[in-house]
């Protein structure tokens, strides 16, 4: 913008993203200050200890470690199937002629207004069925296949500006269908899939409907989070703890990536031309 | 491989391309479905065979392991008559678009007045986003925190403001714990709308400010004139992506009240997890998800309508 621009804007943006930030300073203060201080509210400066007590003692109190290894394998693997299926997919679809091909693809990339809630019932009778409640798998089939209605999208519409002479040119050298895919087109798509990777990762690593319904022990980290809360209260500092462990690794992400969140919100809502 | 002629420009002598026995390559339908086939598996068993499969289990009454019994529309006209289930129905909507308006308003008033200047708000634009990043499970736990009846935040915020006959027990009160839970969720919303708006409007040609300058325009009726009106385009996203974000909620209202107090906080998307999964009634909590899909469906019509439009 050109111009003198007013006084007041700079103030009143800091003000608002102070008052933003203060309830997950509240948390860091939290579980670095003994219980008895913060009982009466973490921002009482009547006396002000550093500790770390909470930091180290709640790694028997409740199982934090085991629930960040869950969360890692679960939103890995889920991370790691549309990473390779939804580039293969995309490539298919912008590139091969198929039956069905416009209908499977009309279908696949409007999938994504579903609701989780959607996959709750079914799902949870067929693991009853199959004897899967509790396996991680139960809950990474659902994660990779709902990310398939936005991450298609996203790669396909990357595609659009991917020179079509290069795929031409291997198809006159007899590279067929699949190695142009893997040796022409996948190469070319470190971009797309490193966004789909970012999103996918930070998604699935949130997610709490579909592990609260399908996990009983094995729980990632915001599941044991939903249970712990509600059963330790006397623990507000153990537990600020295990929140903050929980969402460290998507906030970090989150904040070095935050430009892939914006575009990946309008890729997930179909609104990206 | 039409361009044989050309190809034989060298000389004569050479065979033209056309006669080259190529190694016979895969098919196109046959390359794409092997390409396709993991995705399809993936896709049909947790898309395709559960909507089918949760409209169907809709029509039926389904009671522990007992086999179910179909009761045609039975399901759908008790959630007409039940009144915890139309008062979820009513927390959707109020929740969606209160939510929903709270967080594009303030989204894009910010992001006005960030796009004033630019660069020195950069990191004040990344603090309000990171709430964002905050796992839901995490920000159940923080505003919980807020809340409390004995020491939380908001209560000792009006303590100290003297205003002590205000404190109460935020989620636990009836008539205050929807919007505290709605506030709480704007909190995580605002970053959304705040970053698409701002990029919309540092997309605008900077010669339309520059004309405007020359004719004398105050940065107030730059505001007015151009960034408000060529900003639309992004609100618009922004409104679309934070309804289609609410109308699904589940995760805050489970950490922050459970669907309580009195079942006043609960959403359609909550209320299916409770009939189905707390109460075990599979086949009415399949309808209530059927209207949810329904409620989803009708609001994204706009948005299928220009994916279908837009995928060739």
């Amino acid at each position: 913008m050109i111009g003198k621009t007013p006084i007041w804007v700079l103030p009143i943006v800091a003000i608002v993203a102070l008052i933003w930030i203060v309830p997950l300073l509240g948390l860091v203060i939290i579980s670095i200050r003994p219980m008895a201080e913060t009982t009466l509210g973490w921002w009482s400066m009547a006396e002000v200890t550093f500790t770390l007590d909470a930091w180290t003692t709640v790694w028997d109190k409740f199982p934090l470690a085991y629930a960040a290894w869950v969360s890692t394998k679960i939103a890995v693997i889920s991370t790691l199937i549309p990473m390779v299926m939804a580039p293969a997919a995309a490539y298919a679809f912008h590139y091969l002629s198929f039956p069905m091909r416009r209908v499977l693809l009309l279908i696949i990339v409007n999938a994504f207004v579903l609701p989780n809630q959607v996959v709750v019932i079914p799902l949870f009778l067929l693991w009853r069925d199959l004897g899967m409640i509790d396996n991680m798998w139960s809950v990474i089939i659902p994660f990779a296949g709902l990310s398939f209605a936005w991450s298609v999208f996203l790669v396909k519409n990357y595609l659009e500006d991917f020179p079509k002479d290069l795929i031409e040119a291997a198809q006159i050298d007899a590279c067929g269908p699949i190695a142009r895919f893997f040796y022409i087109v996948l190469p070319n798509m470190l971009t797309p899939i490193a966004a789909v990777a970012i999103l996918q990762f930070m998604w699935t690593w949130n997610g709490l409907l579909l592990p609260v319904v399908f996990l009983r022990d094995e729980l990632p980290l915001p599941a044991l989070l939903a249970r712990v809360q509600g059963v330790y209260d006397n623990n507000f500092d153990q537990v600020a703890v295990a929140a903050i462990i929980t969402t460290i690794v998507p906030l970090v992400i989150f904040v070095v990536f935050q430009r892939y969140f914006t575009a990946g919100a309008q890729t997930k809502t179909g609104s990206k031309e | 491989m039409t361009d044989t002629t050309t190809s034989s420009v060298d000389g004569p002598k050479g065979p033209p391309i056309g006669a080259l026995r190529l190694p016979r390559q895969l098919s196109q339908s046959r390359a794409a479905y092997i390409l396709l086939a993991p995705l399809l598996i993936f896709f049909g068993i947790s898309v395709v065979y559960p909507v089918v499969e949760t409209i169907r289990l809709s029509f039926f009454e389904i009671k522990g392991l007992a086999p179910p019994k179909a009761v045609g529309l039975g399901n759908y006209l008790k959630l007409f008559y039940d009144e915890n289930f139309m008062r979820a129905l009513r927390v959707t909507f109020y929740w969606s678009f209160s939510a929903t308006f709270f967080s594009v308003i303030i989204g894009w008033a910010l992001a006005m007045a960030c796009a004033l200047k630019p660069r020195e708000t950069m990191v004040f634009r990344v603090l309000i986003f990171a709430a964002y990043g905050v796992s839901e499970a995490v920000v159940g736990f923080i505003w919980l925190g807020i809340y409390r009846p004995d020491y939380g935040l908001l209560n000792g915020i009006l303590g100290g403001m003297g205003l002590e006959h205000l404190q109460q027990a935020w989620l636990g009160n009836p008539a205050t714990a929807l919007t505290a839970v709605i506030v709480a969720y704007v909190w995580t919303q605002v970053g959304l709308p705040l970053m698409m708006c701002f990029a919309s409007i540092q997309s605008i040609p900077r010669t339309y400010f520059e004309a405007a300058y020359i004719d004398g325009a105050k940065p107030m009726s730059m505001m007015r004139h151009i960034v408000m009106p060529l900003s639309l385009p992004g609100v618009r996203v922004a409104i679309f992506i934070n309804l289609l974000q609410s109308l699904k909620a589940f995760d805050l209202i489970y950490m922050l009240t459970g669907g309580g107090p009195v079942r006043t906080t609960e959403t359609v998307g909550f209320f299916m997890f409770r009939e189905s999964m707390l109460n075990f009634k599979l086949g009415y909590g399949a309808a209530s998800t059927v209207v949810l899909l329904v409620a989803v469906l009708i609001v994204s019509i706009p948005l299928i309508a220009q994916r279908t439009r837009a995928v060739k």
